[in-house]
């Protein structure tokens, strides 16, 4: 430990570093949060002190929860909030599945691993790819601007991470455990349910809760497949786009509305956000 | 004993079999139609009937669509900047924090939030910020003599500002990633290391950098393929101008799929774009790939 007996002018780099990416990475958060608190007539000024510098007002989110555009805007919510955790149920149920059979059995004709490897390269095709044959679908299926319609294609989206995840997840359980079940006489199914589900009960929450952040941002399958009753929250912000161009205060509350739940979600959940990003390459 | 074999072999298919077929219904069916439409000209916004055409769309992509060729080319410059940029950021953040435990958790969590915000909220936060009249970015640098102006409204500087939203977004996933990689490192080497007298850089440059490596590439796949889709900051913050400046390959095919309605052509162009991206996929794969 020679290193800690020199605070030297190495150390004051890093601390000067490390706290100007921290300013860098939280700016855009904080100025957004400032720019809600600002009347229109406020809204381009570089005042950053509410009560001192300029007299916060509720005008922003007056309009966007309030009578204008209110009814908007919750729409937006349910949508977002009913699209993502619909999907991510949905995710949840098949992964789970999959996972469980992939983790535990060996299959021959096709390997286990050439399985995985193929169901993990659904998750690099580029979403406008698929997003075209499935406004085409949608429409033969009378199913555009309906809230099954951007399920199904967030389920597309979402399968293959949590597919990959779940195997890692049900391989860090020790077998012995299932096997000693099965010999006391429980079927597989019941081991799987009784013993496998609720053991690895962190992994799927953490899957569940990834799939929903995913779900929640995803942007080009709802612009693409919803118009108007289906929008959810990251399509409200990008029509807030006008003609005259941007309302700042506008913008800004409704961002925060789309940006806050899922930074929650993720800071609940750091360990595993990396996990998912990097599917499941790092470990923490 | 044979009735409990029977379903042990239900659970095995049976669990398999439905998230495999909602995959091949739902991902592979769309391609494979896509693929056949890319054989076909149909500009759905005439009334002009499908045709078959062959690969005419193929040959009008590579010798005839100089629009197609500027978005490939700006989304190659903007991926290898981004990424290279993303990867040195990170690392020296991860070899910083790595050392210095005191409030690590808090920054561990600090950088998550440009992450795990929506793309397209970061877009719009940005916008404002960048806006050439009243964004405050442009204003504190004009305040400090800088011109931002300029890099708005310059077709050659403006891939640069989306590139710097790019690497405030994705920093902290290279951070992050590597930060977990440093701390699986076995401590004995380091301290093996020291007793031998080596230098902060020796031990840098022998023992960690080796050891990351693997780690470091799988890491600059990832975020090379994710950063090759870019779609959400160009269509909220530039919306592929000034001209055609910041078209990416997905913005580009958007615009025709879904303004031009040419749904023919963007067939052909997401199944060029489909192979670019599958061919680095492939290297990933290569590498995620495990004994399952």
């Amino acid at each position: 430990m020679k290193r800690k007996k020199s605070p030297s002018g190495f150390t004051i780099f890093i601390w000067v570093f490390l706290i100007a990416f921290t300013f860098w990475t939280l700016f855009p958060f904080f100025w957004g949060v400032i720019t809600s608190m600002k009347s229109p007539g406020e809204q381009y000024s570089t005042a950053f002190l509410p009560h001192f510098q300029f007299k916060p007002s509720s005008y922003a989110w007056q309009v966007v929860l309030g009578q204008a555009e209110g009814e908007r805007t919750r729409q937006g919510l349910r949508n977002s909030v009913l699209i993502s955790s619909l999907s991510s149920l949905l995710v949840l149920f098949l992964g789970a599945l999959a996972g469980y059979s992939l983790a535990r059995f060996r299959f021959h004709r096709w390997k286990n691993k050439d399985i995985a490897t193929w169901i993990l390269s659904n998750r690099m095709f580029p979403p406008i790819a698929v997003a075209i044959p499935f406004f085409l679908i949608m429409r033969t299926l009378k199913l555009l601007d309906t809230i099954p319609a951007i399920v199904m294609a967030h389920v597309v989206y979402n399968l293959p991470l949590a597919i990959w995840l779940m195997i890692d997840f049900f391989r860090e359980l020790p077998e012995e455990i299932e096997e000693a079940a099965l010999i006391d006489g429980c079927s597989s199914f019941q081991a799987f349910l009784r013993i496998a589900l609720p053991l690895s009960l962190p992994g799927i929450v953490a899957v569940y809760i990834l799939c929903f952040i995913f779900s929640w941002n995803e942007f080009l399958f709802v612009v693409t497949l919803s118009y108007r009753k289906t929008m959810t929250m990251p399509v409200i912000i990008a029509g807030a786009l006008t003609v005259r161009g941007l309302d700042f205060w506008k913008v800004s509350a409704l961002s925060l509305l789309a940006v806050t739940p899922p930074v929650i979600l993720a800071a609940l959940t750091s360990r595993y956000l990396i996990r998912g990003l990097t599917l499941g390459a790092v470990k923490e | 004993m044979s009735e409990g074999k029977e379903r042990t072999r239900f659970i095995k298919v049976g669990f398999l079999a439905p998230g495999l077929l909602y995959l091949m219904i739902m991902a592979v069916f769309p391609l494979i139609w896509s693929l056949s439409l890319s054989f076909q000209r149909w500009k759905a916004a005439t009334a002009s009937p499908r045709v078959f055409v062959g690969l005419r769309n193929f040959f009008t992509i590579f010798f005839d669509d100089p629009r197609f060729w500027n978005s490939l080319r700006f989304t190659v410059f903007y991926v290898f900047i981004v990424v290279t940029v993303e990867l040195f950021l990170g690392l020296l953040l991860a070899y910083i924090l790595n050392e210095r435990i005191r409030f690590r958790n808090f920054f561990r969590v600090v950088f998550l939030f440009p992450m795990a915000a929506p793309p397209i909220g970061v877009a719009f936060m940005w916008r404002m910020l960048l806006n050439p009249d009243a964004g405050i970015m442009v204003k504190m640098m004009n305040n400090l003599g800088l011109n931002m102006v300029r890099w708005l409204t310059d077709a050659n500087l403006t891939p640069f500002v989306l590139m710097t939203v790019d690497i405030w977004e994705w920093t902290p996933f290279m951070f992050l990633g590597l930060l977990a990689a440093f701390q699986a490192l076995p401590v004995e080497l380091y301290d093996a290391a020291q007793v031998d007298g080596a230098s902060r850089f020796q031990t840098f440059r022998f023992i960690t950098f080796p050891l990351l490596l693997p780690i470091m590439i799988t890491l600059t796949l990832l975020r090379a393929i994710d950063a090759f889709k870019l779609f959400e900051l160009v269509f909220g913050i530039t919306g592929g101008g000034p001209g055609t400046s910041t078209e990416s390959l997905s913005y580009y095919i958007y615009t025709v799929g879904f303004q031009y309605f040419d749904l023919g052509y963007a067939c052909s162009l997401s199944w060029v774009f489909l192979g670019i991206v599958l061919f680095i996929s492939n290297f990933l794969l290569q590498r995620l790939r495990k004994e399952v």
